[in-house]
Formats: structure tokens, C-alpha cells, sequence
């Protein structure tokens, strides 16, 4: 499994540092403090019943970690054999939690003051959009993607 | 000096185990009290830690514990007579000593303590000793009682001697010798025990580092994964292979070596008991010996740590209420001193712990009665349960108020406590007592919460883990319908295994792992019981071993499996309890059978005889609880319904089957008569035209506690769900009330009172 080192040079005090990456073509990024590490795609074990979104689990380490498929949650096509997928390896509130994505671009200083808020925050899972060279980058927030999973999987079962 | 500070951790981790050995050997000593090799131990304790704490300038502690060392001295060479008053001394000195320690540890420094009255009660001692030395005579000396007698006359030592107490009497008059304190002075007793100890622990065992245990765990399951992949891409390279597979062999046996880190000795938590048992009988004015049985029964060791306050608590009621005052022991024609053991073992993948006393024992009646006055249950219902049953109110939240202690003998105070504590590690606790002959509580609890024994089962092509504790039997199914599956109430598949249907669950369907028309006739079914409710698991295979290694004992096929937590995103689903890896590296879920008892809606078994012979209040209660009923129609055309959870089963009879021979109506099945009650007859309905007899009937069979009965129908027509509550109408016997069942008001029948009824009408 191939590791990435997160390239740590050129933090200044009022700037961030987030992860950026592609998923059907789109550019996402996290915190880059928060990814952990950066492996390709493993072995995941399927989770019946669980939520689409959710891949399975993966064994890293003797570790248990849930990977969830970002395409599926973005409700993009899953990925085509042509893809391989990479597990961006994101610590949540001590918890580690995998996130499938297609391509890892770079680790990009960022000025958090740039971040243009989403209009309706409650519903996004992203923290902003940041304005790069030829693209927007969609800053995402993990938690809010790890609430908006809890609450498809109490929906689902309320119907159900 | 951060090596400094290496060293006094060290120091404090060592001193406080030796300070826990000196509590059980005090104890010990007070019932032997010239075993040599004891008081060289104690002796080499205390004259160690003098010999640190003055090493580190921790004066105060340095000079306490040569006070206590002079002692000692004294008494290890016979000039003192060991008895209660010295251990008690002595246990004040360990417990002085536990203060410094304290204090030294959070906060590097000694502290200002200095126990000059301690001090003063022991040098007063061996002054004691000394004295009656030179006297030579044999009077007995006493030393003052309290550390009030002490502060009077603080600074003259000498004076304080002659009070009332006896504390010392000498055996030898020999010349005292203070270098006789030193080890080297008395080679044959120190040789002697150091000898021993080293044997016993020091080269058996070594201090590791907690934290280091656990990294060692997990480099052990990286390890595992890099075997496994290795095992992937080995060639067909016969030399390479076969070292893959020695690599193999050896990782997996490391894992299970790494594993058993976890687990420690129960002895760690029982030693600290004699020293307890003393306190509170000294405290309570009783005499008690405790008995210690099983005492390395292994456990995991975050259990021990987390059974330790329930089990102390326990030990302190049984000495506190339990064992009665001397004089009751005495009427009772008891021995003044009573018995507690403590008692560990294991037993079918669980560890038992047993604390029993042979005290007055806990009255039934003051319980029930208590039970009662609290609201807790009904009299009726208390006087059809058990014993143990009755017990377990002693366990309910405010159950132990202040007069509770007296009426029931005193047991129940935080007991709640207690029993929350053991079943938040998946344990149970129960009592059984008998009146003036004792009490025995009964605590068990699963041998680790990190290893279970589990089962692996596949199913739709995943791979599950089922504990096996809850594993009743397996069932393989077979074509020839020796143990064919048949549709039960609604179409729900239940199992027939001997005379009782069990409904099942095919988990590949429920699980959405597998789409299939027709029901598969292959497989196995994983019978599980789980709290009240009992059902199958139909699987494709049960795993039984992996590969040349495994974990796997082949023979049952169970897998002891390493539980970890899975994230808080899969709880909401709410059918697994954990995940674990398997040896190839894959995860695979276990299964919470508790959880799927609710998702797959499983119905609850029946209840037992105690609680059918409650009150009708409560079973209106059962009633409602249950909100689907069968709905059928009886001989005479009427309309009835019998609450589901009530019903065992169906059975259709022919009318010729009826056996004539016995006075009232019975029908032969599996060898035994069963009685069948008419509803018509038992609600007097009257008969409508039209309803000729079709000449077979089916029969609902109620639960065995009620004897083999069924009541007797024309026909099942549904089951529907209740709504509302049950209406209470005419006062008829064999009858509940009326409901509106579906989408008519239907009676329900009361099962209870109508298999009462065909009691008292056999000829019915």
C-alpha cells in the first residue's frame, strides 16, 4: 500500500492547508490536518443493511474503518473499472473513517477568509467553495457528511 | 533528574504492590503467627522502602518506616508475640505508609504527614518488649490504647508504657541486638524467604508496561495483515512456500499469544479481600474467615478492574448483614465465627464468582412483603414466584431504603448498584438463600469482552459471527422433510424441532444479500435464545476451520473471535454488536441477536407458569402488549380471538380423531392426550343455523404450563392487529374483553381462566 507524506512546508499562521481530490470529475477537499493517511483502495468487506453510501469495512491495520463512497453519496455513478479508487484515511472525533475517491490532486495552502460559506448551510455537507486557478474547489466538512449518513440510515428505518 | 523521577515511579509501583502483600501476609499472620518466612517478608518490605525513601531524601517516610522496621526487627526475632493489637499496629503503619506514597506520587513530594503518634505507639511497644526483657519477669505490659493517651505526654516515650491494654508479651530473652535489623545479621530466615519469593514470582514474572501490551497487540494485527498478503502473491517456489507457511503458522500463533496479554489472574482483585474482610468484622465487632477458592481463574483484565467495586460491596454486606452478631451465632448453636468464601471458576465460556455466607439468610416473606408495599408486583403474582425470583427485587432501585436493611435482614443496600455495574459488562447476579443457614450470591460474567467464542457462518456469500453463548443447537435441513420448515401463523417460516415450532429467519433474503422464489431446502439453521425470545437463523454453512491454521477448535467448530468496536455509523442498523478480523485479514460482522429479535420482529416466547397464574390485571396488561391476535371462528360460528403470544401452535384434527374412550374431549397426539376446550361452551354461545360440521377442527395448543390443552375451532380465518383497549364488558369467564380486532369488535379470549374452566368441566 502506497503512502503519500502530506507535504508540510509553506503553513503561515493565518492560512490553512486542505487535501484536494476528484470525484467524478469534480474537485472536493478536507482538512488536511484531519487525513491521516492515504492508501489505494484495500479490500472492504460489504456491511448488509447498511446505507448505500457506505462501502463496508476495511481492515487497516487491525483497525475497523468504514469507508464511505463519496460517489455514491453525491449520487454520482459508481466508479467505472477504469478508476482506481484511493482511500483517503480522515480522523473524526478520535474515529477513523475512509472516504473513496477517485484522484488525490495536492495539499493546497489556503486563506480560510476565502471560503465563500454555502447558501443553505444547514442542508450542505460542505464547509464552502474556494476559489482556485481554473476551478472551484468544494471544501467538505466529514462531520457533516458522517450526520447526514446517521440520518438516511434513521429514515430508512423508520419506513422500513 | 528525569532519571530521578523514572526511578521514583518505579519505586512507587513496587512499593504498593508490596504494600498489598504486606496486608494479606498480616492477615495471614494473625492466624499463624510464627510462620518465619511471612515475617522475613514483611520484614524485607519495610526495610526496603526505608532503605529507597532515604536514597530519595523522603525523610518523613524513611523515618516511619525505621520505626516500623525496629519493630519488626523485635518481632522477627521472637521478642515480640504477634496478636491482634500488632497487626492492627502494624496494618496502621501500612496504611501510613499508602498516605506518603500517595502524596509522593501526585505530588513528588512526601508531604507533611509525619504520624508522630503512629511513631510513638510502636517505639512504646518495643520499648515494651525490651523492658519485659530486662525485668525478666512475666507480667503482662500494655501500651496505650489511642493517640489521645499518646498527645498528654508526647515527649517522654518511657511513660506512656503501663496502661491497660495488653499488647506484648516476650517469648525469648536473648540480648536485644540492633544489628540484628539488618539482613545480613539474620542470613538463615532472610536467605530462606528471598529464596522462596524468587521463586514464586520474581523470576516468573516481569513489569510491563500496560500501553506496551496494547502496541504489541497491534503490531501483532499488522503483522497478520502483511502474512496474509504475502500468502496472496507466494509462488508455486516449493522452498518459498514453504516458509510463507511456516511465516504463517508462527503469525497466527503470536496473535493468539499477544491476545492472551489481556488476561490476568482474578487472584489480582481477590488478595485485596482478607484485608477487607478484617477491617469491616473488626468494624461490624465479628469474627469471620474468609475462604478463597479459584483464585487464578483467568479474566480480562479491564473486567477485574470493573467487578471490583460490586464484588467489595457485596463482600461487605455479607460480613455487615449476612454473618449475624456472636451472640445470635451462639443461640443459633453456630460458631462464633462465621464463614465467608469467595469463590471464582469458569463455566461455559463464563466466569462465575460466588460469594457465599453462612449468615442468618434473607427472609422470603419480608422481601415479598416489602415487594408488595412498593408496588412492585401484586400479592398474587408473589406468592406463584420462585424464591430466586422473589430475590431479585433486592436488586430494584429503591428497594434498599433504611428499613429495608432490617426487614430483610439487611441485604439490598445499593445492591441496584451492584447489578447495573455487572450488567453493563454483560454479566448477571442472582441469590439464593436459605433461612438461618446463609446466602449465596451468584455473579457471572463473560470471560473477556475482547474474545468470545462465536460461530462463523456464511450466508449469501458474506461471512457472520454469531456468539455462542447464545447458540441453543444447529439443525441442518434435510430433503426428506425429517425437519422440514413450514409456513407458521401469517406465512412466517417456523421450524418444527421436536414438539415445538421455532420461528426462523433466512438471513441471506433478510439481509438483502440474495433474492430467491422458492425456499431453499439446503442450509443450516443456527437455533439461538436470546432473553425471552427463541429463534432460527437459516444459513447456507457453518464455517468450521480456515485453511492448515486456525483458530478454530475443528471438532465444534467455534472460533474464538477478537471483538472490536464498529464506527457509530453502522449503530443506527442495528443488527451487529462489534466486527472482528478473521484471519485473512477480512472484517467480518458479528451479529447482535438482540437487535434482530426487534428488527425481524420475532415474537416473545410464551411466558412460564408463574406469571400466567398472575392477575388478571396483569394479563390484560400481556394482552395489550401483544397487539396482533388470531383471529377464529368457533364450532357454533361466533367470532374469537386469542392474543398470538399466547398460542404454541396449530394443529388440524379430524373429528374421528376425538378420542371417545375418555370422559371428556381429548385427541391423541404424540402419544399424550391433549384436552380440548370448545369456546362455545366456555362463552355459551348460542349455535348458528348453517354451521353444519366440516368433520376436522383445528386445535390451538396452548403453552405446556397450562397442561396439554388446545382450544378447539372451526377455523383460523386471520391474524389481524388490535386497536385501542381492550373494553371490558360482560363479566365472562374464559373472556378478556372485547377489542376491535382487524376491523370488527371481536371478544378475546383469557386462556388462562378458560384452561381453568376445562379443568373443572372435564366433561366438557
Amino acid at each position: 500500500m502506497n503512502s503519500t507524506v502530506i507535504n508540510t512546508s509553506e503553513a503561515r499562521m493565518d492560512q490553512k492547508r486542505c487535501c484536494t481530490f476528484l470525484v467524478e470529475n469534480t474537485c472536493f477537499a478536507v482538512e488536511a490536518d484531519d487525513v491521516t493517511e492515504v492508501l489505494q483502495r484495500g479490500v472492504i468487506n460489504n456491511v448488509p443493511l447498511a446505507s448505500p453510501a457506505i462501502s463496508g469495512l476495511l481492515n487497516l491495520r487491525g483497525r475497523i474503518v468504514p469507508a464511505i463512497d463519496l460517489r455514491i453519496f453525491f449520487e454520482f455513478p459508481a466508479a467505472p473499472p477504469s478508476i482506481k479508487q484511493i482511500s483517503l484515511i480522515v480522523e473524526i472525533n478520535d474515529e477513523w473513517y475512509c472516504f473513496l475517491v477517485d484522484k488525490l490532486l495536492d495539499v493546497k495552502p489556503y486563506d480560510p477568509h476565502q471560503v465563500t460559506p454555502p447558501t443553505n448551510e444547514s442542508s450542505s455537507v460542505l464547509t464552502g467553495v474556494l476559489p482556485d486557478t481554473d476551478r472551484l474547489i468544494h471544501l467538505l466538512s466529514p462531520e457533516k457528511i458522517l450526520k447526514s449518513l446517521l440520518n438516511i440510515r434513521t429514515e430508512s428505518l423508520s419506513v422500513g | 533528574m528525569a532519571d530521578n523521577e523514572e526511578f521514583i515511579s518505579e519505586f512507587l509501583i513496587e512499593a504498593s504492590e508490596n504494600l498489598d502483600q504486606l496486608d494479606q501476609d498480616l492477615v495471614a499472620l494473625e492466624k499463624n503467627p510464627h510462620d518465619p518466612d511471612r515475617l522475613a517478608s514483611i520484614f524485607r518490605t519495610i526495610h526496603t522502602i526505608k532503605g529507597t525513601c532515604g536514597f530519595f531524601g523522603f525523610t518523613r517516610l524513611s523515618n516511619l518506616s525505621h520505626h516500623g522496621e525496629h519493630l519488626l526487627g523485635l518481632l522477627r526475632d521472637g521478642k515480640l508475640h504477634f496478636d491482634e493489637q500488632l497487626a492492627s499496629l502494624l496494618l496502621e503503619l501500612v496504611d501510613a505508609i499508602r498516605t506518603f506514597l500517595t502524596a509522593i506520587e501526585s505530588t513528588g513530594k512526601e508531604g507533611d504527614a509525619a504520624f508522630p503518634d503512629l511513631c510513638q505507639k510502636m517505639d512504646a511497644t518495643c520499648l515494651l518488649a525490651t523492658a519485659r526483657r530486662n525485668n525478666q519477669t512475666e507480667e503482662r505490659l500494655a501500651s496505650p490504647s489511642s493517640s489521645t493517651d499518646q498527645s498528654n505526654q508526647p515527649d517522654d516515650r518511657t511513660t506512656t508504657v503501663p496502661e491497660e491494654r495488653p499488647v506484648v508479651s516476650t517469648i525469648s530473652n536473648d540480648q536485644a541486638k540492633d544489628d540484628k535489623l539488618t539482613p545480613a545479621a539474620n542470613p538463615d530466615i532472610l536467605s530462606r524467604s528471598e529464596s522462596t519469593r524468587f521463586n514464586n514470582t520474581f523470576d516468573a514474572t516481569i513489569r510491563v508496561d500496560i500501553q506496551l501490551l496494547d502496541n504489541i497487540v497491534d503490531l501483532v494485527g499488522e503483522l497478520v495483515l502483511a502474512r496474509n498478503q504475502l500468502r496472496t502473491t507466494a509462488t508455486n517456489e516449493p522452498a518459498l512456500l514453504n516458509v510463507v507457511n511456516r511465516i504463517h503458522t508462527v503469525t497466527g500463533d503470536l496473535q493468539e499469544v499477544a491476545m492472551k496479554t489481556r488476561m490476568a489472574p482474578i487472584d489480582q482483585l481477590f488478595n485485596k479481600f482478607p484485608r477487607i474482610v478484617r477491617d469491616v468484622a473488626t468494624a461490624c465487632n465479628k469474627k469471620v474467615n474468609l475462604h478463597i477458592d479459584g483464585s487464578d481463574t483467568e479474566l480480562d483484565r479491564t473486567l477485574i478492574e470493573k467487578i471490583r467495586d460490586p464484588l467489595t460491596h457485596l463482600i461487605r454486606n455479607a460480613i455487615d448483614h449476612g454473618i449475624e452478631s456472636k451472640d445470635m451465632r451462639s443461640v443459633a448453636g453456630k460458631s462464633t465465627s462465621g464463614e465467608i468464601s469467595l469463590r471464582a471458576f469458569q463455566e461455559s465460556g463464563q466466569v462465575t464468582i460466588e460469594v457465599s455466607d453462612d449468615g442468618a439468610g434473607i427472609s422470603v416473606d419480608a422481601v415479598s412483603k416489602k415487594a408488595v408495599e412498593k408496588g412492585l408486583v401484586t400479592d398474587d403474582a408473589v406468592s406463584a414466584m420462585s424464591d430466586e425470583k422473589i430475590f431479585q427485587f433486592i436488586f430494584e432501585p429503591g428497594f434498599s431504603t433504611a428499613n429495608a436493611v432490617t426487614d430483610v435482614s439487611g441485604r439490598g443496600v445499593g445492591m441496584d448498584v451492584v447489578r447495573t455495574n455487572i450488567e453493563s459488562i454483560g454479566g448477571t447476579i442472582d441469590i439464593s438463600s436459605q433461612r438461618g443457614i446463609g446466602t449465596v450470591v451468584r455473579v457471572r460474567i463473560p470471560l473477556t469482552l475482547a474474545i468470545i467464542p462465536a460461530l462463523i457462518i456464511s450466508s449469501g456469500g458474506e461471512r457472520l459471527a454469531i456468539p455462542q453463548p447464545y447458540i441453543q443447537e444447529l439443525v441442518a435441513l434435510r430433503k426428506d422433510g425429517m425437519n422440514h420448515m413450514i409456513d407458521g401463523l401469517e406465512g412466517a417460516p417456523v421450524l418444527r424441532l421436536r414438539d415445538r415450532l421455532i420461528p426462523v429467519v433466512y438471513l441471506d433474503r433478510w439481509l438483502g444479500l440474495r433474492e430467491w422464489k422458492k425456499r431453499p431446502t439446503s442450509g443450516t439453521v443456527v437455533v439461538v435464545k436470546i432473553d425471552n425470545y427463541e429463534f432460527g437463523l437459516v444459513v447456507d454453512a457453518v464455517t468450521t476451520s480456515e485453511n492448515q491454521h486456525s483458530h478454530a477448535t475443528e471438532t465444534t467448530g467455534l472460533w474464538f473471535i477478537v471483538v472490536k468496536a464498529i464506527s457509530s455509523l453502522l449503530a443506527p442498523i442495528g443488527i451487529y454488536s462489534g466486527a472482528t478480523v478473521m484471519g485473512d485479514g477480512s472484517v467480518v460482522l458479528i451479529l447482535d441477536l438482540r437487535g434482530i429479535t426487534m428488527a425481524a420482529d420475532i415474537p416473545a416466547l410464551t411466558r412460564h407458569a408463574g406469571d400466567l397464574k398472575s392477575t388478571s390485571e396483569e394479563r390484560r396488561e400481556v394482552v395489550q402488549e401483544s397487539s396482533r391476535y388470531l383471529v377464529c371462528e368457533t364450532h357454533n360460528g361466533h367470532r374469537v380471538a386469542v392474543p398470538l403470544n399466547q398460542v404454541q401452535r396449530l394443529e388440524s384434527f379430524l373429528e374421528s380423531e376425538i378420542d371417545p374412550a375418555a370422559d371428556s374431549r381429548f385427541v391423541k397426539r404424540n402419544g399424550e392426550l391433549t384436552q380440548l376446550i370448545d369456546p362455545d361452551r366456555v362463552l355459551h354461545t348460542p349455535k348458528e343455523l348453517g354451521k353444519e360440521s366440516t368433520g376436522s377442527l383445528v386445535g390451538i395448543i396452548l403453552p405446556d404450563e397450562l397442561g396439554n390443552k388446545a382450544i378447539a375451532v372451526r377455523r383460523i380465518i386471520d391474524v389481524e392487529t388490535g386497536h385501542g383497549s381492550l373494553e371490558k364488558t360482560a363479566k365472562k369467564r374464559g373472556l378478556l374483553g372485547t377489542l376491535l380486532v382487524g376491523d370488527s369488535a371481536t371478544e378475546v379470549m383469557d386462556i388462562v381462566s378458560a384452561s381453568q374452566w376445562a379443568e373443572e368441566n372435564p366433561l366438557s
